[in-house]
């Protein structure tokens, strides 16, 4: 599917990835800050922080998620409330909201260093393209978690009730393609 | 499909997608955990599945990948868990109906964490509510509970 999508995304201008231009490369990180930022994703991306984010309903932006949930040191609740206490690993039943999501991987935080709730674009520009702080990833590496992820799957389909980032996996895991070809630059 | 409940294994003839509390007590007739709200914001269904409490009004049949455990499988009135003991110690129940998901919820909490701190107890059962207000009491005896199994 990836290398599909790369395909198509150059076969027309019949380009390589060496000569995406660093304007090309910005405006691809623009559409994937748009995301990043998207309450979808920082409702869990929230750095050191404890608390999850809730969002949407009647759910005010800045509302932590709620029952008291604490992410704790093991980032999956496991000192007070294991995340799968509320939220089931199974695949394809897709609950509305205020029904707690379920997805078929293990629930849990991200890393603390993938901190993006509330950071500027330049802030999680520049921790994405840090191998020390993106999990050790390289961009072939963050193509890869955003195809497969069943986290990235659901956001992009969350069923009723639930905002939705704007684009889709594809499109996303085509753009940061596009910007680690253009050597993954920074406004 | 074939469900362990309480160290039993039962073949229960369901849609995949029947809740395990509907299965627990209209199939099973292990009435113990209780419907309160059917989408996990209360607790009242509380169960334990592999030792982690789970809410089992969000947990479909079909998709239970473990061992399932409920209040009448936690402890014998012989041989109460320590979680049940204090609770009966504290007198926590009033009308009762959430304290099975409550005494649950505290039982894998402290397997998963046997030395809380007061703000962990409050976080642990935070998400099970009880409309009598019996909260001072389930601290209470979340920490007597605590000190019994630590053998202090």
């Amino acid at each position: 599917m990836r290398g599909l999508l790369f395909a198509l995304l150059f076969a027309g201008a019949g380009a390589h990835a060496q000569t995406v231009t660093r304007e090309e490369g910005l405006a691809a990180w623009e559409r994937i800050y748009a995301v990043a930022s998207h309450p979808r994703c920082t409702n869990c991306h929230v750095g050191a922080q404890q608390e999850p984010m809730w969002e949407g309903l009647h759910y005010k932006a800045g509302t932590p998620h709620g029952m008291g949930v604490k992410a704790d040191g093991s980032r999956i609740g496991a000192e007070s409330m294991p995340c799968r206490t509320c939220h089931v690993t199974a695949e394809g039943r897709n609950v509305a909201s205020p029904a707690p999501a379920q997805i078929d991987d293990a629930w849990r935080l991200p890393p603390v260093e993938m901190d993006w709730l509330g950071e500027d674009s330049a802030s999680v520009c520049a921790q994405l393209r840090d191998p020390e702080r993106n999990d050790g990833s390289d961009i072939a590496d963050l193509v890869v978690h955003l195809e497969t992820s069943a986290f990235v799957a659901w956001g992009f389909a969350p069923g009723p009730g639930r905002s939705v980032p704007p684009g889709s996996v594809a499109q996303i895991a085509a753009d940061v393609d596009l910007w680690g070809a253009a050597g993954s630059p920074c406004q | 499909m074939k469900l362990t409940v309480n160290g039993t294994e039962h073949e229960v003839d369901v849609e995949d997608d029947m809740p395990l509390l509907w299965v627990l007590r209209d199939e099973l007739g292990i009435t113990g955990p209780k419907y309160g709200c059917g989408i996990a914001q209360c607790g009242a269904c509380t169960v334990h599945v592999d030792g982690i409490s789970v809410r089992s009004c969000q947990l479909a049949a079909a998709d239970v990948d473990g061992e399932v455990t409920t209040i009448e499988g936690l402890g014998t009135p012989q041989a109460l868990h320590a979680v049940q003991a204090a609770w009966i110690e504290h007198q926590v129940a009033q009308c009762g109906y959430c304290q099975s998901g409550q005494i649950m919820q505290a039982a894998s909490f402290l397997d998963l964490n046997p030395e809380p701190d007061d703000a962990q107890i409050d976080a642990a059962m935070s998400g099970n509510l009880c409309r009598c207000g019996s909260y001072p009491r389930i601290r209470a005896a979340v920490k007597t509970a605590a000190s019994r199994l630590q053998g202090v």
